[in-house]
């Protein structure tokens, strides 16, 4: 299949001379369900905010659906970002809005004029809103204002807002790193059944390596800026770990690729 | 500690002499008013009491003079908040779509703001002539470039993270504002809005005193004619107006969950 994302040779240098991003290249396919792991300050957040140009980058060519990301401005751009949903730690919605309000918010790219700015969203823009909701469980709390729901369903009408957007990728900024464990699953197993049923790409950065072995098809490691590893999650092996996370296994929490491993590590 | 105490005796002998040095200066007495007390009572006990209870006309001028300041605050307040909205978003670091406008726009609100209302009252009326029109540009310009400030902190303080998410969703700068400014900062705007009502509502009766009309100068054609117990009257009015607006923005305050 073509690929839907093409990184080629992106470097991104920030103005106080901090390199986020070194030489990448990568390709993502439709269907793929790709991690991205790596320590704070490596990249990760400045790689996904490149592809819909929240950050812009210095070298290099990003293609996302046939275009030249790099190039876009405007309406144009606009018109690129409104096929990328978005899905980010602090779920950032608008709290003194309703859920409905918020998950609708994901339509405003596909509207122009004085009913973009008013929010006269079409009937099945709210219909469909309704049936998103229906299927994260939140249908009760379609009149609510965002601000009084729990950290688990503030970020499940955060996957609502980037699904209605019927994007062809999906990116998702540690999605649980704000959240208890319980939560963490019910917001991971959402997201991929819902990408999935919808081949739906995700790019998901993430922390939690345990995490990103038990739901990716793909890894990527990154380590100042630079792909160290991807592939499989099979593929992982603890001297990987090492290369991205820059120290022993052992000082790693959850960190180890073996469940066993990981046991003996707490139990020492 | 020692050193604590040093700097607070150091400090107090400073403004000693500060005093002192000022006094001498400006020659005047500040003792004065202790050698002139008893004309000071006497102006205030004679002269002032009792107040003078209005009647047919003039109670009918203090009416409409207490409501024209009280509209020409409003409106003023108003019509200086919906242009300081606009200007704040190209004054806030975060929404501003020009990335130089920020210095800019803070640059020239602060040099307005740092020329209060009554100044602003003389030049323009110097120019452009007395009457309450002129009065409401005056409380306009001053109220205009405190709320820009006042705004852009706003809405620099509430999280970017809800614009960036609309943003990625493809969202224009105006549906952003709309869509997300507008309904996290609106609270914010109102506790501004009622604050600078209060402020106005004084100033309008100083501006009014100079030309701009209602009741400051009722209040100032009475002092003129040595009409002071009726000036007293007046002045009670006042302190009853500014009362009961501070009451109603305060009850407000509280309706609207602003504090």
């Amino acid at each position: 299949m073509e690929p839907i994302l093409t990184f080629d040779h992106v470097t991104k240098r920030y103005g106080n001379g901090v390199c986020a991003l070194k030489d990448v290249s990568l390709s993502v396919r439709p269907g793929e369900f790709i991690s991205i792991i790596g320590p704070s300050g490596s990249g990760k957040s400045t790689l996904l905010r490149s592809i819909n140009k929240l950050i812009s980058t210095t070298e290099g060519n990003i293609f996302f659906d046939g275009e030249n990301v790099s190039a876009l401005r405007g309406g144009r751009l606009r018109k690129n970002r409104s096929k990328i949903g978005m899905i980010f730690q602090n779920y950032n919605l608008v709290y003194n809005l309703s859920v409905l309000q918020n998950v609708l918010h994901g339509r405003l790219g596909h509207m122009s004029g004085i009913r973009g700015i008013l929010g006269l969203y079409p009937e099945e823009d709210k219909e469909k809103a309704w049936t998103l909701l229906e299927e994260m469980g939140l249908e009760k709390f379609c009149y609510n204002k965002a601000g009084s729901l729990s950290g688990g369903q503030k970020q499940r009408v955060g996957i609502a807002r980037a699904i209605i957007q019927d994007p062809k990728i999906l990116l998702c900024d540690e999605p649980i790193a704000s959240l208890d464990p319980s939560s963490a699953k019910v917001i991971m197993d959402l997201l991929k059944s819902t990408a999935q049923k919808r081949g739906i790409p995700c790019l998901v950065n993430l922390h939690q390596v345990d995490v990103a072995m038990r739901y990716s098809t793909r890894i990527i490691g990154l380590h100042a800026g630079e792909i160290v590893f991807d592939g499989e999650p099979e593929s992982l092996s603890d001297s990987v770990l090492e290369r991205i996370y820059g120290t022993s296994v052992t000082n790693l929490v959850a960190g180890t690729s073996d469940e066993k491993d990981w046991q003996q590590a707490y139990a020492v | 500690m020692q050193s604590e105490k040093r700097l607070y005796s150091i400090l107090f002998f400073c403004i000693v002499g500060l005093f002192v040095a000022s006094t001498c200066f400006a020659r005047y007495n500040p003792f004065e008013i202790f050698f002139n007390l008893e004309n000071f009572q006497a102006f205030i006990v004679d002269d002032f009491f009792p107040p003078a209870i209005p009647t047919g006309l003039k109670l009918k001028a203090i009416f409409q003079g207490i409501l024209t300041t009280i509209c020409m605050a409003l409106s003023a307040t108003s019509v200086a908040a919906v242009l300081a909205f606009v200007t704040a978003l190209f004054a806030s670091k975060r929404v501003s779509p020009i990335q130089k406008s920020p210095k800019f726009v803070r640059g020239f609100a602060t040099f307005l703001r740092n020329i209060p209302a009554l100044v602003w009252a003389f030049i323009l009326f110097s120019s452009l002539g007395i009457g309450t029109g002129v009065g409401f540009i005056a409380l306009c310009i001053s109220s205009y470039a405190f709320m820009v400030r006042a705004f852009a902190e706003t809405i620099d303080d509430i999280s970017q993270d809800n614009l960036e998410s609309l943003q990625a969703a493809g969202a224009s700068f105006i549906q952003v504002v709309f869509h997300g400014i507008l309904p996290s900062c609106l609270r914010g705007f109102i506790s501004w809005f009622l604050y600078c009502i209060e402020v106005n509502l004084r100033s309008s009766t100083v501006v009014g005193m100079v030309g701009g009309g209602g009741i400051g100068l009722v209040l100032l054609s009475y002092l003129k004619g040595f009409k002071y117990n009726m000036s007293f009257t007046i002045i009670l009015a006042i302190a009853v107006m500014v009362l009961l607006v501070d009451a109603l923005t305060n009850y407000l305050r509280k309706e609207l969950d602003l504090e």
